[in-house]
């Protein structure tokens, strides 16, 4: 079993082999990193993403004041020296507001492509491997959630559990899953009839060992694509829930919230609506850009 | 053939059942039930009085009993009573109902206008200046989102240029009929395209890769062969073929379309049945949002059932049996 490389280690490690020509002898990750290097939208969208990710823990140090910070006599100010972006219809500072939704954003959109991972690598996996009555009825779940309209559920259910943090990372990736799901799935199909896990088998391995040491890291190239675009899809859901007022809430700032705020002021600060909107798109199509530029790089035979 | 239309309606029994439950439970879980809801604004109520009300409303039954009941009434078309509304929810439901379709047909009509010529073309010229920036234009269209699309339309042509109105679905004191409609079609771009774009995008690529395997195919080959021009072989051999996918695609938008509307509807204050579930879920009236996504399950449902039907008429290659 080739132990998975990040493409950072391959990267360093490439400079110790001195002699061979490039690619030649290097493992399934190494190839994966040459062929990402090429990809050159996507190495843009990964770098956006870098920053996004480094400003989100930053905030504390790169904001010039604390996301709460009220400044009455100063609502709506244009853009200066004092107010990067300007302020927003109650003093906020908006450029200092615009980096911690970021970290609501991105904390949101990772933690529920975790979930959404987890889940769906355990339900597909389990029902591929065992096949039979419990595959059928983990299909069948997973279908009758594919029937349902995601969002209108989604707006009920964070009517109720949004708010904080946690609810709305918990809405958001309820239903992340199912795609993931029958991914794995599917690859398990495929993997599990093949001699090395025959081998593993004969050699006295556990049920457990085999699925999560032989099958599932063979099928997490499709995976790690998937998560890459559901962290996409997670912030946008976000930005949409907390828009309609049912997210994220104030005073805790995000994307999303702010723009439900600045919709108001649309004639008088048309400003406000730009910025938030501008960073939600920007941060979707990077994670979009670089889920295609996955995809080219780890899984060549799938092109779209 | 037709045994295998039976099958499939019969499959999605289980599912639609499945579904129902799924949304039961979502409304049984909601804090607070119709009965605490109606008296929060009334303090001077006795223990006995909500006793009694919880009996009439049937709430003092268990959760099964009551899920049994509901199913039973919504089979028949009573989806219950909007505490906000004062209206049976299906009648608020089937008053909006059109209104959505409408906006869900004319997006989805923009998106495949826009989108066959345009991934055709991109995959005509694969690697042209043309094709690279169509994929581009994919890439915006699923990532923007579609709320802030909508206000940045309204701000650009609505409040700045002042060409369309920006929001709501009729001006006020348009006689009914013809004149409406008329009067309707200036209320309809900027939704339409909105709502659209992200459609647009996704049709646009799945055009685009499905001609590109057409075109490898052993009888376009043969087509270009015998020397039949590129205009024919595109028309008659490769199109056709290349347009059977996208009849899955438009299956699987019709759902997204509808799931879509609750942002649109909102943003352009589009009196449909998205901007109702919003309103309504706002406003703590679950009945009527339980009813809209039961609505649109079995909508969903019936695209997805047609969708696999047709495939089989319009792909001979493909049986099931």
């Amino acid at each position: 079993m080739v132990r998975p490389l990040s493409p950072a280690a391959v990267a360093l490690s490439r400079p110790f082999r001195l002699g061979r020509a490039p690619g030649a002898g290097a493992n399934f990750w190494g190839l994966a990193w040459q062929r990402f290097r090429r990809h050159r939208i996507a190495l843009a969208g990964a770098a956006v993403v870098v920053v996004l990710v480094l400003t989100a823990l930053l905030a504390g140090l790169v904001a010039p004041y604390r996301f709460q910070d009220i400044d009455l006599g100063a609502r709506l100010q244009p853009p200066s020296t004092a107010h990067l972006l300007g302020t927003d219809t109650i003093g906020h500072d908006v450029f200092t507001r615009l980096l911690y939704a970021g970290r609501v954003s991105l904390l949101v959109g990772f933690t529920a492509a975790t979930a959404a991972v987890s889940v769906g690598t355990v339900i597909g996996a389990t029902a591929g491997f065992y096949g039979g009555a419990l595959d059928n009825a983990l299909m069948r779940l997973t279908d009758i959630s594919l029937a349902l309209p995601d969002l209108p559920i989604l707006i009920v259910l964070s009517k109720y559990l949004g708010g904080s943090v946690s609810g709305v990372v918990l809405v958001v990736s309820l239903f992340a899953w199912r795609g993931i799901a029958r991914l794995v799935r599917g690859e398990v199909l495929k993997l599990r009839g093949l001699d090395f896990t025959e081998a593993a088998r004969a050699l006295g391995a556990t049920d457990a060992r085999i699925l999560f040491r032989h099958l599932v890291p063979n099928a997490l190239a499709p995976v790690i694509v998937a998560a890459t675009l559901i962290v996409g899809q997670a912030i946008l859901t976000e930005a949409a829930l907390s828009f309609l007022g049912i997210g994220i809430q104030p005073p805790v700032p995000s994307w999303g919230n702010m723009l439900q705020n600045a919709q108001d002021f649309i004639l008088s600060a048309p400003r406000l609506a730009v910025y938030p909107g501008l960073m939600i798109f920007l941060t979707v199509l990077c994670f979009n850009f670089l889920g295609d530029g996955l995809r080219d790089a780890l899984d060549p035979r799938l092109r779209l | 053939m037709h045994r295998f239309v039976i099958r499939r309606v019969l499959q999605t029994i289980p599912i639609l059942l499945g579904i129902s439950v799924i949304v039961f439970a979502l409304l049984a879980a909601a804090p607070g039930d119709q009965v605490d809801l109606l008296l929060s604004g009334i303090p001077n109520i006795t223990p006995q009085d909500v006793v009694r009300l919880k009996h009439i409303y049937g709430l003092d039954e268990s959760v099964q009993i009551r899920y049994v009941k509901w199913l039973g009434l919504a089979v028949q078309g009573d989806l219950g009573w909007s505490r906000t509304y004062k209206e049976p929810v299906a009648h608020l439901i089937s008053d909006r109902l059109g209104n959505t379709a409408m906006l869900a047909c004319a997006a989805l009509a923009l998106a495949l206008a826009v989108a066959v010529p345009v991934g055709i073309y991109s995959a005509l010229h694969q690697y042209s200046a043309l094709d690279y920036g169509a994929m581009l234009f994919t890439f915006f269209g699923v990532s923007v989102p579609v709320f802030w699309f909508g206000i940045m339309l309204i701000y650009l042509f609505g409040v700045t240029w002042h060409v369309l109105p920006p929001g709501g679905i009729n001006s006020p004191g348009v006689a009914p009929g013809f004149p409406m409609l008329l009067d309707r079609l200036k209320y309809l771009p900027l939704p339409t395209l909105a709502l659209g774009l992200v459609f647009m995008a996704s049709f646009t690529r799945y055009t685009r890769s499905s001609m590109l395997e057409v075109v490898r195919q052993d009888y376009v080959r043969t087509a270009r062969a015998k020397g039949l021009p590129q205009r024919i072989v595109v028309r008659r051999h490769a199109l056709r073929n290349a347009l059977i996918p996208l009849v899955t695609v438009l299956g699987v938008a019709i759902p997204g379309v509808l799931a879509g509307a609750p942002l649109t509807e909102t943003v352009f204050s589009w009196p449909g049945v998205g901007k109702l579930l919003v309103d309504s879920t706002l406003g703590a009236d679950y009945a009527v949002a339980q009813g809209i996504i039961m609505v649109i399950s079995v909508m969903v449902i019936a695209a997805n059932l047609l969708v696999d039907v047709a495939y089989v008429y319009l792909d001979p290659r493909i049986r099931y049996d």
